[in-house]
């Protein structure tokens, strides 16, 4: 197979199989549960496509005749593309009981899913700014009716509207960026502009660097970033619990994998300009973040929280990335790979526990869940743990990568003050912990979903741990190293 | 597979495993005790095997992470085998001493975690390898603390966690930071202990990463200022965690000094050595100061140790042949003293309901041999001649008094503050009158016995015979000391 094939195959699944749920949706034969089935197939069908092109260094511009080279297709799209489909494809899974058993999540749910996916897809290919935008706009508008989806809720409601207005406007203010860089470049091929920036003086660059500021508030927004996170609490406790996954975990990398190629590519060189203000958003992120998840009592608003947090973490890597040291661009790939499993895992067992009714799971419900399900709380352990940065988990070798990457850029003390945020984490992660150890139980339990939503939770719990101690020296897994040459591919790959 | 490797994961291997047959406590005990046996016929393997002029050895090294050069890489010498082998003594007898109580499965898997990890530490020349045992040490005692401790375990539990990683946290910036020093001077990231002391620092950036690590083993140990969460802890900790503490998780902070601050700060070491040696001694006498005015038995034994292991501490930081024999055979003398204490404050407990040493009294009229051994232990950690901890105060004192007469005298003072509250302690619990407490108390069972007898020949052992013992730890130390430069081979 060639890679153009892949490239055009997948995006074409995704869009057919939205087109074919969302055709015969309504038809009595084609029941929620075949449509939740048909997705899961599809998915896994592109995740086998696209697998098979991330072990090599490869860049393709797909169909120039037809796209005009707006769409390229790299290991780093190709390893991003994999993010996206395993992530979407992990959500479902493990969703199984909480969609079978709300009776909002209809057959449009997984068409918008689906569509939201097809927007990523093409996103993590975009070489081109308006492309990249379309693809952005239709993925969020998936992701904001999603959020919407419980039409009865009034948080839902809220939520959705909240991520409405204020996502529409974020958005506006990419355009206003896209129009700068365009007056300027007369282009919005990413290539063009990079090629642009390296031939010009700075007095024809400013107009450039203010369009590619104007697009980083728009960058920052979308991952909650403080200032511009505000609506990242409302919504995360609004939305289901798999929508809140879906989106903390695989919508954010989608925006990262579009902001790592534009800045690795064209802003590389004012890193003097952009760091300082990276930065200072980084630690404010990081601490504000703290505050909001430290003074959360519900678990979800509080994971929630901390994923604010891990985009500050995101942050001090992004800015360490130095000319001539892109490699360090690596860390941040594989750290949104830690965060991404750890944070489905840990979403998908309180989607897995909540069932079906949309109540907000506070500290207290977990109380005594060691003693009924200890599998199931050993494995929200393991992903706490991966995500506080705790060694021995996957988590701490992302920890471990940024920390490292920041010292080596010079700044330490940036790392130091992660590392207090990392200090930090612990508390608010231990305490769901000991709520869920050492409190007892305050009321009899019933027995929770499917066999297959919880296989695939112990699945994530192995991988989490395997990043964290695998080596390929005991058995043949690919286990660290092979991530880390994977993301290195990636990176490279931007550069073919 | 190497003898090393098989020491630190059997145990860990087995917790695991027995994670999923938790529901028969019994077999779970039974495991305990067979795969902590199984470690300790491994160390007195190691132990013999080990030759006694040589300094690191039984190496293992393979790649771990390639792209940043970490490696799993364990080895062992004379200072970190008596570690090893005591770990390995105490924990089956935790288990034989305690074998009618604690039907908790949990406990023991704990326990078995917390076995591996403090291998895993002790024996590991690779600081990321270090890291992750040192902090995956940490979670089975979390665990424990919440689960089986007394009184707010809730809060205690946290926070000794959050306490101790705080420390960590800063260690692992500063071992990140060192690495990526060595990058810069070399070409190449590496985290192995051996790379990694061939690095330049400027002076003030050598005093931080210093700092870094000091801070994470000083909480641990703990020393001076950092030991606030010692009384609470070491009140609410069940009588395994208290043990583990006291006699393993505390001595591997004092050893962590040695092995990677001596090896990896040298210049900065012998500068700050004087600092070190100063808040060791006011430790030692303020520890020992409030040990005195304790009235509950666990928080008094909890200053007395922190009190010892501040004298642990000045003997490695006069940086004398002297100082670094009786700090490392200290190590192993008291773990094994305190370790066995600590077990028969739990038998007392356990039959009287109370800690508090004013509530007790008489006990040697009711349990002779209760007495004669919680006498003989007390005495012990005291330094009486005849037990190992006598030997080795002495070997530290000599030391002291080489490097500076006042050190000398104040060091020799800890003895006799020791004296003053052991024999306060020890005339309050066995003489006195009968208690409402302690009338019905029994003496001795039979399986505790078994867990006492070891430990109690042990002691007298290392106090009569010290050549046998010291001639392994020998090598280790003039190697260091002489050319003043910690080797790891």
């Amino acid at each position: 197979m060639s890679n153009e094939f892949i490239a055009l195959a997948i995006p074409a699944l995704l869009l057919f199989t939205a087109i074919f749920i969302l055709l015969f949706g309504l038809s009595p034969y084609y029941t929620k549960a075949r449509a939740y089935y048909i997705s899961l197939i599809s998915l896994f069908i592109s995740l086998v496509l696209v697998v098979f092109s991330i072990d090599e260094v490869h860049s393709t511009l797909v169909a120039i005749d037809i796209f005009n080279f707006m769409i390229i297709y790299d290991t780093f799209s190709a390893t991003f593309m994999t993010l996206f489909l395993l992530g979407a494809f992990l959500t479902l899974a493990i969703a199984k009981s909480f969609i079978y058993n709300s009776e909002y999540f209809s057959f449009e749910s997984f068409v918008l899913l689906l569509f939201s996916l097809f927007g990523m897809v093409i996103l993590s290919m975009a070489n081109e700014l308006l492309t990249a935008f379309i693809a952005l706009e239709i993925s969020s508008m998936s992701v904001y009716i999603l959020v919407g989806l419980n039409r009865h809720s009034l948080r839902a409601a809220e939520a959705f509207f909240k991520y409405l207005v204020l996502g529409s406007f974020a958005a506006s203010i990419y355009l206003l960026g896209l129009i700068l860089i365009f007056a300027q470049v007369k282009s919005t091929n990413i290539l063009v502009i990079s090629q642009y920036i390296s031939i010009s003086d700075l007095n024809s660059q400013l107009l450039v660097i203010a369009g590619g500021l104007l697009i980083m508030v728009t960058i920052l927004f979308k991952i909650a970033a403080v200032p511009f996170g505000a609506w990242v609490i409302d919504v995360y406790e609004g939305a289901s619990l798999p929508i809140t996954s879906y989106m903390a975990g695989v919508f954010k990398i989608a925006v990262f994998s579009f902001a790592l190629r534009f800045f690795l590519l064209d802003y590389i060189t004012f890193n003097d300009i952009f760091n300082p203000l990276i930065l200072g958003g980084a630690v404010v992120t990081m601490f504000v973040g703290s505050l909001l998840a430290v003074v959360q009592t519900s678990v979800k608003k509080m994971l929630a929280a901390s994923s604010v947090v891990h985009s500050g973490y995101l942050l001090i890597a992004f800015a360490s990335i130095q000319n001539g040291m892109i490699y360090s661009a690596s860390s941040i790939i594989f750290y949104l790979f830690a965060y991404f499993i750890s944070a489905i895992g840990a979403f998908g067992v309180l989607s897995y526990i909540s069932t079906s009714d949309d109540k907000i799971i506070r500290l207290e419900n977990l109380n005594g869940l060691a003693k009924e399900h200890p599998l199931i709380s050993a494995s929200l352990t393991i992903f706490l743990l991966s995500l506080a940065g705790f060694p021995s988990t996957i988590g701490f070798i992302g920890k471990f990568y940024i920390f490292t990457s920041a010292i080596e850029a010079g700044y330490t003390f940036f790392a130091i003050l992660g590392a207090l945020s990392a200090f930090i984490s612990i508390y608010y992660y231990f305490k769901v912990i000991v709520h869920m150890y050492f409190k007892d139980s305050n009321g009899s339990r019933v027995e929770y979903g499917y066999k297959i939503s919880f296989s695939f939770i112990i699945l994530c719990a192995m991988i989490v741990l395997w990043g964290g101690v695998g080596t390929s020296l005991l058995l043949n897994i690919p286990a660290i190293d092979a991530l880390n040459d994977l993301s290195k591919n990636a990176i490279e790959s931007l550069y073919h | 597979m190497n003898i090393l490797s098989l020491i630190v994961f059997l145990p860990i291997i087995s917790a695991i495993f027995l994670f999923f047959i938790r529901k028969n406590v019994a077999l779970v005990k039974i495991v305990y005790i067979l795969v902590t046996l199984a470690v300790l016929y491994l160390c007195v393997i190691l132990y013999i095997d080990f030759d006694p002029n040589d300094s690191m050895q039984f190496i293992v090294m393979h790649q771990w992470i390639v792209e940043y050069g970490i490696n799993y890489h364990l080895g062992v010498d004379g200072v970190s085998l008596g570690i090893v082998m005591m770990n390995a003594i105490i924990m089956p007898l935790i288990a034989i001493g305690l074998y009618k109580r604690r039907d908790n499965s949990g406990y023991w898997i704990n326990l078995l975690f917390v076995q591996g990890g403090v291998m895993g530490a002790v024996l590991s020349l690779d600081l990321m390898l270090f890291y992750l045992f040192w902090e995956l040490m940490l979670l089975p005692i979390f665990f424990m603390l919440g689960l089986f401790g007394y009184a707010r375990s809730n809060y205690i539990a946290m926070k000794f966690n959050l306490y101790t990683i705080f420390g960590s946290l800063l260690m692992l910036i500063a071992i990140l930071y060192i690495a990526v020093i060595h990058k810069e001077e070399f070409g190449f990231y590496s985290f192995d202990l051996n790379n990694l002391k061939n690095i330049k620092l400027s002076s003030l950036e050598s005093i931080l990463a210093f700092s870094g690590f000091m801070l994470a083993f000083g909480i641990k140990i703990p020393i001076f200022p950092f030991h606030t969460w010692l009384s609470d802890t070491y009140r609410s900790a069940p009588t395994g965690i208290v043990i583990v503490m006291s006699a393993l998780m505390a001595k591997l902070g004092v050893y962590s000094i040695w092995r990677f601050l001596f090896t990896l700060f040298n210049e900065t070491s012998h500068m700050l050595a004087p600092y070190f040696i100063g808040i060791g001694l006011f430790g030692l006498i303020y520890f020992g100061i409030s040990a005195m005015n304790q009235s509950h038995l666990k928080r008094m034994f909890a200053f007395s140790s922190a009190s010892h292991l501040s004298l642990i501490v000045v003997g490695f930081f006069i940086y004398d042949i002297y100082g670094l024999i009786g700090s490392s055979y200290l190590i192993v003398a008291h773990a094994l003293s305190s370790a066995a204490l600590f077990l028969m404050v739990g038998i007392m407990f356990e039959r009287t309901g109370t800690y508090s040493i004013n509530e007790l009294g008489g006990i040697a009229l009711v349990a002779p041999r209760f007495a004669l051994f919680f006498a003989f232990f007390a005495l012990s950690i005291v330094g009486i001649p005849s037990t190992a901890g006598f030997v080795a105060e002495l070997l530290i004192i000599v030391g002291a008094f080489k490097y500076n007469i006042y050190v000398g005298f104040i060091s020799a003072i800890t003895i006799l503050i020791a004296m003053l509250f052991m024999f306060k302690m020890i005339s309050k619990v066995l003489y006195g009158q009968l208690s409402p407490h302690t009338k019905e108390f029994t003496d001795l069972r039979l399986h505790e016995l078994l867990a006492l007898i070891p430990l109690a020949l042990l002691i007298l052992a290392m106090g009569i015979f010290p050549n046998y013992f010291i001639k392994k730890i020998k090598p280790t130390a003039s190697f260091c000391s002489v050319e003043g430069q910690c080797y790891v081979k």
